[in-house]
């Protein structure tokens, strides 16, 4: 438990003190927000169809998994990959904390970082209490649903940087996991065998998160999440374990 | 308090380091020296616990460092070859982030780093960013993390590297100081720091023990005949023959660094200087230096790291005991 506080404290103050962090934020809100204008623009507009712009916001446009799938490697190739070509990990692993600690520790300091850089968009949320009636359940569903997406996706991130000193290497090879990840399901639309469908449907973000914003809640994907980032996670202890010295 | 057994470490075909068994009592101070390129890196890792020995043991303070690694770190402070921090951290701030990693608790912590800071000479820095300190007090900061958990054992990983000739004096006092209170066993391949610091010295050469003992002890081991360095005012051409005449003189050479000067070499454990100084009042001559030559561990060192190679020389070229070395240094070294 100490290994994981300290490495997660750390690596918190790591994100504050980087301007990398500051780009990030900048660009994240940047594009949310124009996302949210699009969209409320978009439903203003009386010849569109009626609709809820938070549940649009959540899930239904690209924007959100391009946004996603660009900011997860820019924010976790760092984790362990600079440990490596700094040397600290030296250091580090010789500590008494074991491996799994250590990659807790970074995986919940990139996950709250996620977290940090959703807040600000609970602003858009009493932006359209102040204008219209909004019901919270899908919003809950959908922040619940932003925040099962990152936690995959940030364990995707850790899983990325635990093998490689090289910070490049380590966002090509999350970006590509998470590429292969999201494209998975939808091939769902692809196949016309019944049982792969179903298999392919199970694995479709793209589906997830437009139920989630619709105030679906699916047990089934939940456990998805937390048991594939269990899963990336795990093998980033063993990488980190069998591959200390390179 | 460290033992090490068999420690074998592989790359592929090429062995790093072969077998080498060794042990360090509480208390001392062991110095693994050796040329660069000779494993001393790979022993220390395999040490403490960073590198997995491909054959082989090791037990600190009592604890298996395979079968229980965490135990057996708890009882290490370890300053790396390279040492690495997080540069954009402020000195404190760095180590109150060890501290809690060490398991220092957090009531005493702010006392333990005001004093270990205090011990290292890195108080006036505490508050700079550690990017911006310069490399002696970036080594310092280094044992200060290294001592922060008050650790029995203390392994040192070239402690003086790259370090100015003051900051190496002061980091040497420190050395000195802490092994004091902790077993210390530290690498490097300068020689006089090993007769300064160390009790016993294990010498590596191509990832083997070639020899092991005190310093004053390889020294009486492995460099022949007591030599007596003689300086007279104005030789007449006769002293170089009466010295040789003295009984117990193996030979009698010309020194290269001077006129006047002769090196007397005695039989084994034979000191000849009264024997000299008697032969000058006899002779009248006027002395004006007469010294014991004390050879060196760095005699030692380099008869026994240069013995192997000059002894295959006929049959391999050194080159290739040399490369694979090399390629095994480099891999350690991250870049």
């Amino acid at each position: 438990m100490r290994g994981v506080t300290a490495t997660l404290m750390r690596e918190l103050r790591a994100y504050f003190l980087s301007p990398l962090a500051y780009v990030i934020l900048a660009f994240f809100l940047l594009m949310n927000g124009y996302v949210f204008w699009v969209i409320v623009s978009y439903l203003n507009d009386p010849r569109s169809p009626i609709g809820a712009p938070l549940e649009l916001f959540f899930g239904q446009t690209v924007f959100f998994w391009l946004v996603l799938m660009f900011i997860t490697p820019v924010l976790t190739m760092r984790l362990l990959a600079e440990e490596r070509r700094s040397g600290t990990i030296e250091v580090l692993m010789t500590a008494p904390v074991t491996e799994g600690q250590v990659v807790l520790g970074k995986y919940l300091a990139a996950l709250l970082f996620y977290v940090f850089l959703w807040l600000p968009t609970l602003a858009y949320v009493a932006l359209i209490a102040g204008y219209s009636e909004i019901d919270p359940g899908p919003i809950l569903t959908g922040y619940l649903g932003v925040l099962g997406v990152g936690a995959l996706f940030m364990a995707v991130g850790v899983f990325g940087s635990s093998f490689t000193r090289n910070q490049i290497v380590s966002a090509v090879v999350t970006f590509a996991v998470l590429m292969v990840l999201f494209t998975f399901g939808l091939l769902e639309n692809l196949v016309n065998d019944d049982r792969l469908r179903q298999a392919f449907g199970y694995l479709n973000l793209w589906e997830h998160m437009n139920d989630f914003g619709r105030g679906i809640l699916d047990t089934r994907r939940l456990v998805y999440y937390v048991s594939a980032s269990a899963f990336f996670l795990f093998l980033s202890a063993r990488i980190l374990e069998a591959k200390k010295w390179r | 308090m460290i033992e090490a057994y068999e420690l074998t470490r592989r790359y592929g075909e090429f062995t790093a380091v072969g077998g080498v068994s060794f042990s360090v009592d509480e208390g001392e101070i062991v110095g693994i020296l050796g040329p660069n390129g000779a494993g001393k890196t790979t022993i220390i890792r395999m040490i403490t616990g960073f590198l997995p020995p491909t054959a082989g043991r090791v037990t600190v303070a009592g604890h298996d460092l395979a079968r229980d690694p965490l135990a057996a770190r708890r009882e290490l402070g370890y300053l790396p070859e390279n040492v690495a921090l997080y540069p954009e951290m402020r000195v404190r701030e760095y180590l109150a982030y060890r501290a809690h990693l060490e398991g220092v608790p957090r009531s005493t912590a702010r006392r333990v780093i005001g004093e270990v800071m205090e011990r290292t000479l890195i108080d006036d820095v505490s508050g700079q960013i550690i990017g911006t300190l310069s490399k002696g007090y970036r080594q310092r900061v280094g044992l200060a993390t290294a001592i922060l958990h008050n650790p029995r054992v203390l392994v040192l990983d070239e402690p003086t590297v790259g370090l100015d000739p003051k900051q190496i004096v002061a980091i040497r006092g420190l050395i000195r100081e802490l092994g004091e209170k902790h077993t210390l066993l530290l690498s490097t391949h300068i020689l006089p720091e090993v007769e300064l610091l160390c009790d016993r010295v294990v010498i590596i050469d191509q990832g083997r023990i070639v020899a092991e003992g005190s310093p004053s002890d390889l020294r009486q081991q492995w460099v022949g005949n007591p030599v007596v360095r003689v300086e007279v005012r104005k030789d007449d051409g006769s002293v170089a023959g009466a010295l040789a005449t003295l009984d117990g003189v193996v030979e009698v050479r010309p020194y290269a660094g001077g006129p006047d000067v002769f090196l007397v070499e005695a039989e084994s454990g034979r000191d000849l200087r009264e024997d000299v100084f008697s032969l000058a009042v006899e002779n009248g001559w006027v002395l004006r230096e007469l010294t014991e030559e004390r050879a060196s561990l760095e005699d030692v060192f380099v008869r026994l790291t240069t013995r192997d190679a000059a002894a295959e020389a006929g049959g391999e070229p050194m080159t290739d005991e040399l490369a694979p070395g090399e390629r095994g240094e480099e891999e350690e070294v991250p870049s």
